[in-house]
């Protein structure tokens, strides 16, 4: 297993150059200029020419992608176009709300999407299975945006219980996590019901009814652990994409998050901050895929690893 | 299983505890602004928000009252040559930085020589080193400006919330890229910490030259994007001031018994740029037509929720030199006999681009379209994102082949005076990717007409050579002129000396909470 991991984790390396080079170039093919539109409307094209050379943008682009990675392998990603502040700093003020941000939002939604799913597939067709699947498809079809201003008007608005917008206590993350997570819930809801439907019909499940165990039993003992191996991928997948900061959950609510980070960046052709924003984002992803295999093994010790 | 998710559970709650929301002090007010600041340094800013936040720590020479008169601020008085190259300012005495160090003339000269060294790389260079040749600091209290050639409007340019007065000795200690994240001026706050993400905060300057201010204890600038989060952030009472007040919420903030909306003039112009290079637009009766054929009233109401007024001139009543001619009447039989007699009796099919994709914009050129359509004038919408524009118009480097037509767009002339009003938008050097000039127009009378301007000092003669170029480039419609907006800020009642003036910056010395 360790021998795996650490096989896996090598393997990082040329995915992420790959994806370094893309990038490189997918950023440099976006219309506009962004010397131009650092230097304002009213500028001069003396000044644009000064601004140019202040970013280092007048350099040939093969030179300017060697001066990327080599600032990469030393962890150095270079200053904002735009704030001009280190990178490493834009993000790191970033990540770590988005993280909690994440965090919160799966494991509410991962805890009551999975409930109910399985409810709704032990009473497959009857009144709690439509409850459930009537809730998870409002979750999927209600946009986060309208979710979140709604709660906002709601709650912090109308009631006055909680904060608007920030991310200074607690307090602050119950509002944003509720919105963020609502869709998710939705989608483990209906995966956890569809796998648990599979699974339940099983020979094994039989066999185990056969022998007298109680519902509960058979349903968390027997079923689970085989329905999770779907429901652990998606899980992955969400928090992935979580990770990656919700743009509309973070302009509501003023999140001070990834995911506004890379829209104003890309507003502004801040090559720097998209660049290094698409690697993290790549390299949370392998990550992610990486533990949700490990996990794999943990759930079903018949899968083997080599 | 267990131990690394109680560890992550532990780690969470003291990531929690130690955030813990900060003691309120007396008097603290917070403004809700629209989005983030690019930086705290008035000279390499481009955004009027950066510009206005950061007159909490800095003050120019000169400045703007709330209604946009120019007034000394920290120069006493200022006397200019008869050749209109030197200006001799006069400073006040007895005022101090943040950081103990005495306001004097070589300030001036520290400020004004940082700008105009390219090597400073500053975005605001090219608009100081275009005229100013030097800068000396005659004695303590007085300070001379050469300029390379005679430019009247140059006081005013003293006035822009760019040119402010940064502490020499701290330019010093942090040097000119880093005095960003370090600002100390002369102004009534004193910088204390700026959270990209979250907010700005200044406090109370005990030792402001004005007697008596500031008023309150601190102000927490925080950014909000959304709009509806920003009106959200009001009526919890979490913001004592917010601008802007996007029109779709202005109902719901005016009917808050403890919120006052406020709608000010401003001297934002929205006008439709028509590229007079090229045909149709070549002839300047189809030009006039379409200025006829738009109902600006309409427009106002439909797009503006009537927080806007009919353009009535090439420049905004309010900058300095202005003249009323307009507004342009709404006339459709007049539009069509004009277009029929350009020769375009059934219309033509054209584009419409707008330089901005908020949902605004989307809903003018949504109308124009429509009104258009009435003298046969086909268009295609297209709403430019930043980057586009920049690509397809401010930078488009060979004027014959630019593919603009119709433009939607608008200016705010940050100087106040007539001057940048009219010269980067159709002066005959201005054209892109020089400056804003995007209809190509080009007149040999109106170029004369702002050069002289430029050179005379004679405040009466420079009022007649405005007027004159605003009569002409109107008559000769290179755009058709749409609205003035009105610019819509809310404040809670507790909150006054919070002003929004013509140019969209703020004004708040004097701002006080009860």
């Amino acid at each position: 297993m360790l021998q795996y991991i650490v096989k896996r984790l090598l393997g990082v390396l040329p995915t992420l150059l790959i994806v370094a080079l893309f990038v490189f170039l997918f950023v440099h093919l976006l219309p506009g200029d962004p010397a131009r539109l650092a230097a304002g409307v009213d500028a001069t094209p003396e000044t644009v020419e000064l601004v140019r050379k202040d970013l280092g943008l007048d350099k040939p682009l093969p030179q300017q992608f060697v001066r990327f990675l080599s600032g990469v392998i030393h962890w150095d990603f270079g200053t904002s176009l735009r704030t001009k502040r280190p990178v490493a700093q834009e993000i790191g003020d970033r990540f770590m709300p988005t993280f909690w941000l994440t965090v919160w939002s799966m494991v509410w939604s991962v805890i009551i999407g999975m409930a109910i799913g399985i409810v709704s597939a032990v009473f497959r067709n009857r009144s709690p299975d439509r409850i459930g699947m009537t809730l998870a498809v409002s979750g999927i079809s209600f946009p986060a945006f309208a979710l979140g201003m709604v709660l906002m008007q709601i709650f912090s608005v109308q009631l006055g219980w909680l904060p608007t917008v920030g991310a200074d206590t607690w307090k602050h993350y119950i509002l944003p996590s509720l919105t963020l997570g609502a869709a998710v819930a939705a989608i483990m809801a209906r995966f956890t019901r569809s796998s648990f439907v599979e699974i339940l019909g099983e020979d094994y499940i039989r066999t185990a009814r056969a022998k007298g165990l109680d519902e509960t039993h058979v349903v968390i003992k027997h079923g689970m652990r085989n329905a999770l191996i779907p429901v652990v991928t998606m899980m992955g997948l969400q928090f992935g994409f979580l990770l990656g900061g919700s743009i509309v959950v973070e302009k509501v609510f003023n999140w001070p998050g990834l995911g506004r980070l890379l829209v104003d960046a890309v507003d502004m052709r801040d090559y720097k901050v998209i660049q290094a924003l698409v690697l993290l984002f790549s390299l949370e992803f392998i990550l992610i895929n990486l533990i949700v295999d490990v996990l794999y093994g943990i759930i079903n010790p018949t899968i083997r690893y080599r | 299983m267990k131990s690394p998710l109680r560890s992550l559970v532990t780690a969470a709650l003291g990531v929690f505890s130690l955030v813990a929301a900060p003691a309120f002090a007396a008097k603290d007010v917070v403004f809700a602004v629209a989005s983030t600041f690019t930086t705290t340094d008035p000279y390499d800013a481009n955004d009027t928000l950066s510009q206005a936040m950061a007159k909490s720590f800095y003050e120019g020479l000169f400045g703007f009252d709330k209604d946009m008169k120019m007034i000394p601020v920290l120069a006493e008085g200022y006397e200019v040559s008869k050749d209109g190259l030197v200006y001799t300012i006069k400073l006040k005495k007895g005022i101090k930085f943040h950081d103990g160090t005495d306001f004097k003339a070589d300030a001036v000269k520290a400020n004004l020589d940082r700008v105009t060294n390219p090597e400073n790389k500053l975005k605001r260079y090219g608009l100081y080193n275009n005229n100013i040749a030097k800068t000396e600091a005659v004695d303590d209290y007085t300070a001379r400006i050469t300029l390379k050639t005679p430019f009247s409007p140059f006081i005013a340019q003293l006035a822009h919330p760019s040119t402010v007065m940064i502490s020499p000795a701290a330019l010093k200690q942090w040097g000119s890229k880093d005095i960003a994240f370090h600002p100390v001026g002369t102004g009534p706050f004193k910088f204390v910490e700026w959270k990209a993400t979250d907010y700005l905060k200044v406090a109370r300057f005990d030792g402001y030259w004005r007697k008596g201010y500031p008023k309150v204890d601190t102000i927490t600038w925080k950014p909000v994007v959304d709009n509806n989060s920003r009106a959200a952030l009001m009526q919890t009472g979490e913001a004592h001031f917010t601008y802007p007040v996007p029109y779709e919420v202005a109902d719901v903030l005016k009917a808050k018994p403890d919120l006052e909306l406020v709608a000010a003039p401003s001297i934002v112009l929205r006008y439709l740029s028509m590229n007079t290079q090229q045909k149709p637009f070549d002839n300047p009766k189809v030009r006039q037509a379409i200025a006829y054929a738009i109902n600006k009233d309409a427009l106002a109401k439909v797009a503006f929720n009537g927080y806007a007024t009919p353009a009535e001139g090439v420049a905004p009543q309010g900058v300095e030199y202005a003249v009323k001619i307009g507004p342009w009447p709404y006339d459709v039989a007049k539009a069509k006999q004009l277009i029929a007699e350009a020769g375009y009796p059934n219309g033509f099919e054209t584009e419409l681009w707008s330089a901005y994709n908020h949902t605004t914009a989307q809903k003018i050129t949504q109308f124009i379209q429509q009104q258009l359509q009435q003298i046969g004038i086909r268009t295609k919408i297209t709403l430019l994102e930043a980057g586009q524009r920049i690509e397809r118009v401010d930078t488009w480097q060979d004027p014959a082949t630019a593919p603009v037509r119709l433009y939607y767009v608008g200016w705010s002339t940050s100087t106040g005076e007539a001057d940048w009003a009219l010269r980067p938008l159709l002066y005959g050097e201005s054209w892109p990717p020089k400056l804003s000039n995007t209809a190509y127009y080009k007149n040999p009378k109106f170029d004369a007409d702002i050069k002289n301007a430029q050179l005379t000092t004679d405040s009466a003669e420079k009022a007649k050579l405005y007027k004159d170029a605003q009569e002409t480039a109107w008559n000769d419609a290179p755009w058709a002129p749409l609205v003035v907006e009105k610019l819509l800020s809310a404040h809670n009642k507790k909150l006054s000396g919070v002003y929004v003036i013509p140019d969209a910056s703020f004004n708040f010395t004097e701002v006080d909470i009860k």
